[in-house]
Parts: structure tokens; sequence; C-alpha cells
């Protein structure tokens, strides 16, 4: 197997996109700030302005996630299952970020933290597939082994989302319960607020890409210490 | 052809060692019989969470039962003997998966009837009850199979089975439960069909990728 020794050379695209992702951060958090309120949930449509990006940065995650599972399994290079590890850490994080601000949001707008509502589920069930994603890969000590089950995992896992959104959207249509759009507010939307939605997403992709490439450089510094360790 | 083979010994070996099958049936009656006490005595009551019990039930027994997939190859070390064979590995995967699911089908049927005795759930759709069970136990088993072979030989395997199995059986216990409750309450079968679709979907989707990613993970 052949070491990947990119750690040498310097990287110049990480800092630039991180940099750009901090900067539209900051830009899309004074256009949040200084958006008009919403008609009908007044200031609290705010959290919109994280919520979504934290929800999209999720999508990109399982896309990555996914991606470079599949890549690693074709390729064979331990790079690929870093870069997988690190897609999925933060979809793990921000998965749990976008239940909690969900729930933040909807406690006052709908007077519930939880609802059954297809996507709410759906993460649900993707946070507890990435925890079982990590701890197996806690579990297991031979790299090569632990690449490819975790690979396996994060290809099955990616798979389910868009199984069980759906399940659980028929499911629900079916029981004829309250009926919740979380895009309400949103369709007519002002520019000003569509303008501050906009480069948060930007921001949240961009912060995503250098996100995963700064993890995926920590852990093949880790990598290369553990091989200089062990000979 | 060898993966019929191979789901026959294990099915003999099974009923020859009748233990881990016979405690995996008790274990089922006294789950119910639990549930049963919990949500009853009101008939009406039980009806309704008959599906939901039903498959949760079947679930908890499928993460029981897809530990003894690959247990007794480690236990004998026959496992590496399995792997020595020439060719491919997805057989041994599709040979476990079919093992796995004779034992969930005899399982289910069972359990049925129990939960039929216990929370009243009408046995008059049966036929449809079965395909709902044989489409169900398909998906379940496929990625209950697949993660006990990737687990088979690591420490700590009994927690980690259920963690990773129970959240990508989501829509197939959903989708069981929903078809189960519908055909119990009346609703035609064509009704019903949406579901089935879905098992179906769910259900080749999950052997395909399984099958595909099954050589990858087993160790050795």
């Amino acid at each position: 197997m052949q070491l990947t020794r990119s750690s040498g050379k310097r990287d110049g695209l990480t800092p630039a996109l991180l940099a750009g992702g901090l900067l539209g951060l900051l830009v899309g958090f004074y256009l949040a700030l200084s958006a008009p309120p919403d008609v009908n949930q007044g200031w609290l449509v705010r959290i919109m302005y994280l919520h979504v990006p934290m929800a999209w940065l999720c999508y990109l995650a399982i896309f990555g996630t996914l991606g470079y599972s599949i890549a690693y399994l074709v390729r064979r290079n331990p790079r690929y299952d870093r870069m997988a590890a690190a897609s999925a850490e933060l979809g793990l994080l921000f998965s749990a970020l976008t239940v909690l601000s969900g729930a933040l949001w909807g406690r006052p707008t709908w007077g519930v933290y939880w609802t059954w509502e297809p996507r709410l589920t759906t993460f649900a069930i993707l946070i507890a597939v990435y925890v079982g994603y990590f701890v197996v890969r806690s579990a297991i000590e031979d790299p090569e082994l632990r690449a490819n089950a975790s690979a396996a995992i994060g290809i099955l896992g990616s798979i389910n989302v868009p199984i069980s959104y759906m399940s659980v959207k028929w499911w629900r249509s079916l029981h004829q319960t309250q009926t919740i759009d979380l895009t309400t507010g949103k369709v007519n939307m002002e520019p000003s607020m569509l303008l501050a939605l906009m480069v948060n997403l930007l921001a949240f992709t961009l912060l995503y890409i250098a996100f995963v490439r700064l993890r995926g450089i920590i852990a093949e510094r880790e990598a290369e210490k553990l091989e200089a360790q062990h000979g | 052809m060898r993966s019929l083979w191979l789901a026959l010994r294990d099915l003999t070996l099974e009923f020859r060692g009748r233990a881990g099958i016979l405690s995996v049936v008790f274990f089922l009656a006294v789950m119910l019989f639990i549930l049963g006490l919990a949500f009853g005595p009101n008939p009406q009551d039980l009806q309704r969470a008959a599906p939901g019990v039903f498959w949760v039930a079947l679930a908890f027994a499928g993460s029981l039962l897809a530990s003894r997939a690959f247990g007794l190859e480690i236990e004998d070390g026959t496992l590496d003997d399995l792997l020595l064979t020439s060719g491919s590995r997805e057989w041994i995967y599709l040979g476990k998966l079919a093992f796995q699911l004779a034992l969930l089908l005899g399982v289910g049927v069972l359990l049925l009837l129990i939960t039929a005795g216990l929370f009243y759930l009408p046995l008059g759709p049966w036929p449809w009850y079965l395909l709902t069970l044989v489409l169900g136990t398909l998906g379940y088993a496929a990625i209950s199979t697949f993660y006990a072979g990737m687990l088979a030989r690591l420490r700590g395997r009994e927690v980690l089975l259920p963690l990773l199995l129970f959240p990508l059986v989501v829509p197939v216990v959903l989708s069981a439960v929903r078809a189960t409750g519908d055909l119990a309450g009346g609703v035609p079968p064509g009704e019903v069909a949406g579901w089935w679709q879905l098992l179906v979907v769910f259900d080749v989707v999950y052997v395909v990728a399984s099958g595909l990613l099954f050589p990858y993970v087993l160790e050795g």
C-alpha cells in the first residue's frame, strides 16, 4: 500500500475554503439579522437562517459519506475512508444540531418540541445510523476491516435515507393527524430574506468542504503517527 | 445451489440443537404475554396494539436469531473453512439469508398465532398476512444477516447488532405494521398494495446492496 503524503505539501485550498465559509457566515449573520420579520412567525423566522443551512449540510454529508465510502471500496485508498468518516462526523454533529434547532423553532411555532414529521423522523433515524457508524469504527482494530465495515454502514445508511423518508411520509399521510408544513412562510419569501438564506447556504457548503478536508488532514496525520509508532 | 445447501445445513444444526430456537420462541411468548398485560385488558386496545406488538416482537426475535447465523460457525471455527471455498463469497451471504428467512418465517407464523390468540387479531385475511410476513422478514433478514456476518468476530457484537440494525429497519417495521393493521381493520388488499410495494423496493435494494458489500466485510 502506498502512503499518500499530501500532508507534506502545503494545502492552500482548505484554509481558503474555511476563510470563505467563515466570511459568508458573518455576512449571512448580518443579513439574517437585518431581514424583516415573517408575517406569520415574526422574529422566530430567524431560526430558519441557521436551521435550513444546517439541514442542507446534513444532505451534503450524506452524499459525501456515500460517495467516499463507494470510492474507498473501489479504489482501496485509505484517504477515502478518512474522508468518509470526516463527512459522517459532520453529518452526526449537524443532524443533531438540525433536530435541536428544529425543536427550538417548533416549540413556539407549533407548541410542540417534537412532531412525527417525515423530515424530522428521518433526521432522528439518521442520527442513530451515524452513532452506530462511529461505535463500530471504535470497536474494530484492524484498519482495513474497519474501513470496509464503515464503508458498508455508510452506504447502507445513506440508501436508507430516502426510503425512511418515504415510509414515514406515507405512514403520516394515512394517519390523518394534524398536517404541519415546515415550509410555511418560505413560499413567498422576501428578497432580502432569500438573500440571507442563500448566503448562509453557500457559507455552510464552503464550511462543509473545508471541515471535511481539515478533518481528513488531521486523521491522516494521526494515521501517520500511529504507523511511525508501530515501526 | 451451494447457498441452499448451506441454509439446509444450518437449519438441520439449529433444529438438532433446539436450545436456541426454543429459547427464542419462549422469550417471545413471555414478551407477548407481558405486553398483553400492559396494554389490556380492553379487547379494543389490544386489537389496536396487535400489529405493532407483533412486528416489534419479531424484530427483537430477529436480532436474537441473527447472531445464531454466524454464532455456530465461530464456535466451531468453521467460518474459515467456508471462506476457503473457491469463488466469490456472495453465496455465503445468500445461504445465511435463506437460513435466517426460514427461521424468521417459522417463528413469525407461530408468533402470528399467539398474537391472534392474546391480542384478538382477526385471522380472516391470513394469506395477505403471510405475504406481508414474507416481504417484511426478507427485508429484515437482508440487513440482520449482513450485520451479523460483519460483526461475527467482534467483541460486544450482541450490543452492536441491534444498534446498527434497528435504525435501518424502521421502514420495514413501519410498512409491515401499517399493512398488517390495515388488513386487520378490514381494508381491502388492493389498498394495502402501496405498503407491499414499499417493502418490495426495500427488499430488492437491500438484498442487492448487502450481497454486493458482503464479501468486503467478512473478516479473514
